[in-house]
């Protein structure tokens, strides 16, 4: 039996857990708007009810999505300023090295992949798209809710911009989540059938050696220095 | 084959002569064709004229076709069993159901009617078959087809009027063959409910059918892509999946054609009365949008498709997303299929 380390707070994978469940329930409800003469968009709308029930669900899914967004920046600057993480999310110069790096490896251009610490620039990057893609998503989702409001504080042309905006940037995300994402968590030969983690917590100290190596080896060597040889699982835990 | 020719044959021989008038006019005409006086005195006080005008029948389009029983299905014999009417109305009513069998199909079309709707509950003014076409005299209701509308207004003067002054009222009465007349939005014998909504939501498709051909709008210069561009925008996605659902407690429904332009008003769109004339506009909005200000109609793009000179930063985000989506689905199905190449060559 393989050991495992701890990978996601709690916290985390709460908040995982409810962008997945308002992610799709917005899919749900606004695809099918997008596509509206299509044939499954107009089942999926009479399922809820009607397009009058579809819309008011998929704004209390919004606001939802619109508050876990704001929690999530608010604990960030939090936790950030009480120094209890680091700024491991975010992309530096070693990134860009990574994904060109892991291109040379895919195209055989060279023998070994590059070597990640926390969070790859694969998991970067769909993070800053997500982040990115809420503030879209939110902004534009805020003049289409209150139109007229809108319109007080900015040129009416605003609002069918936000429009295209919405409808585009939502179907991308949706791409992206179900192409890339699903291939990831579930497809991807390191985790198939399903990389639990984020639901778990845990991940097995096999695959942080093998995907996340300078964080393995960062957590041991400060586990060694501060705690004298403490278990890594705990901290890992610290690092959560 | 010769047996069923030979039956054929006997059953057309067999047939009645279909000269009606000669054939009743001993009958029939002898006392209600010549009595220019004769009348059914009802309790109400109301008089129904008994007269048969022959000359005026015989140009009608039954004239040659149908004998006075055919309708007039129970005068069997002499004297004549008198109904117990009581007002003109009855004597109507009663007759209602005698046209249904041979024009059938559109009675049936008249029980989805907003009139036979309002006669079952109980109003007798609703209109019946007779109403629109007359009894004696009927003759085809679209000659010349002017008469359509103005056979509407016998009921629906007030409607009328606004009809006459609008941009396709004044064409009709001008002549014009290319506008509609009530019938053409309204259908003739299942006219839906107009109050319910269901109607407007249903406008790009009337309007549509004279508004997206394109060898009709030529001949005025005008816009076919007013449906596609409607259907594109907010309100005809929504009017589109509301499609079906009627006004009700709760209920908006999204503004179709006739919400912004009109019903029997509308006007040219450059027409100081048009009530989407840029500066009525405003206006126009707040119908539905209480609290819209000046900016928000630009929010509309006026059936114009997003570009350059209409609608820049609109057409920059189309044009922004029609590069970026292509680009990342494809960098990342690129990305997965070099991965699992790259497994796929280590094993």
């Amino acid at each position: 039996m393989s050991e495992y380390l701890v990978r996601f707070s709690l916290k985390q994978r709460i908040e995982h857990l409810a962008t997945m469940l308002i992610f799709t329930g917005l899919c749900l409800t606004g695809l099918p708007q997008k596509f509206y003469t299509a044939g499954w968009a107009q089942w999926t709308v009479r399922v809820v009810g009607g397009v009058d029930n579809a819309r008011w669900i998929h704004r209390a899914l919004g606001i939802a999505l619109a508050v876990s967004t704001l929690a999530h920046f608010a604990g960030a600057f939090a936790a950030i300023v009480a120094r209890k993480t680091g700024f491991n999310i975010v992309p530096t110069q070693k990134d860009f090295k990574d994904a060109i790096d892991t291109l040379k490896y895919y195209l055989g251009l060279s023998d070994r992949p590059a070597e990640f610490d926390r969070y790859d620039y694969k998991q970067k990057w769909e993070y800053w798209g997500l982040v990115v893609g809420n503030v879209i998503m939110i902004a534009s989702g805020l003049i289409l809710f209150y139109p007229t409001v809108a319109a007080r504080i900015m040129p009416g042309q605003v609002i069918p911009a936000a429009k295209v905006a919405h409808s585009n940037e939502g179907l991308m995300a949706f791409l992206v989540i179900t192409i890339w994402h699903i291939f990831n968590a579930h497809l991807n030969p390191d985790v198939f059938p399903f990389d639990t983690s984020i639901f778990t917590g845990k991940i097995s100290r096999e695959r942080m050696e093998h995907e996340h190596p300078l964080e393995l080896a960062r957590m041991e060597g400060g586990a060694a220095r501060e705690h004298g040889g403490a278990s890594a699982a705990h901290a890992g835990h610290k690092m959560g | 084959m010769n047996r069923i020719g030979l039956a054929l044959l006997i059953a057309a021989a067999s047939l009645p002569a279909r000269a009606a008038i000669p054939a009743e006019e001993d009958d029939c005409l002898s006392c209600h064709g010549t009595d220019k006086t004769m009348t059914l005195d009802l309790p109400s006080g109301e008089k129904v004229s008994l007269f048969v005008d022959q000359e005026v029948f015989a140009k009608s389009v039954h004239g040659d076709m149908l004998r006075c029983t055919e309708c007039h299905a129970d005068k069997t014999g002499y004297p004549h069993d008198s109904k117990p009417f009581k007002t003109r109305r009855d004597v109507a009513v009663a007759f209602y159901e005698q046209c249904k069998k041979c024009h059938f199909a559109n009675y049936t079309k008249t029980l989805d009617g907003v009139h036979y709707a309002l006669m079952a509950k109980g109003n007798t003014h609703a209109a019946l078959c007779v109403d629109c076409h007359g009894s004696h005299a009927i003759t085809r209701p679209a000659e010349p087809r002017t008469r359509i509308s103005e056979t509407c207004a016998g009921c629906h003067e007030p409607v009328y009027e606004t009809y006459t002054k609008s941009v396709h009222g004044k064409a009709l009465l001008a002549g014009s063959q290319d506008v509609p007349v009530c019938t053409d939005c309204h259908r003739a014998h299942d006219i839906p409910d107009p109050r319910s909504g269901a109607l407007s939501l249903r406008t790009a498709e009337i309007c549509g059918r004279c508004h997206t051909n394109e060898k009709l709008m030529s001949k005025y210069g005008l816009s076919t892509k007013v449906v596609d561009t409607y259907l594109s925008d907010f309100h005809g996605m929504a009017a589109t999946l509301q499609k079906g659902k009627q006004k009700g407690e709760g209920i908006r429904l999204a503004a179709g054609c006739t919400d912004c332009h009109g019903v029997h008003d509308i006007q040219k769109t450059d027409d100081p009365t048009s009530h989407v004339l840029q500066a009525n506009l405003v206006q126009t909005c707040r119908k539905c949008h209480p609290d819209a200000n000046a900016n928000f109609p630009a929010a509309w793009l006026s059936h114009y498709e997003p570009s350059w000179q209409k609608a820049p930063l609109v057409y920059a985000v189309q044009l922004f997303y029609k590069f970026i989506i292509p680009f990342m689905v494809a960098g990342i199905v690129l990305q997965i299929a070099l991965h699992l190449w790259r497994v796929v060559v280590n094993r």
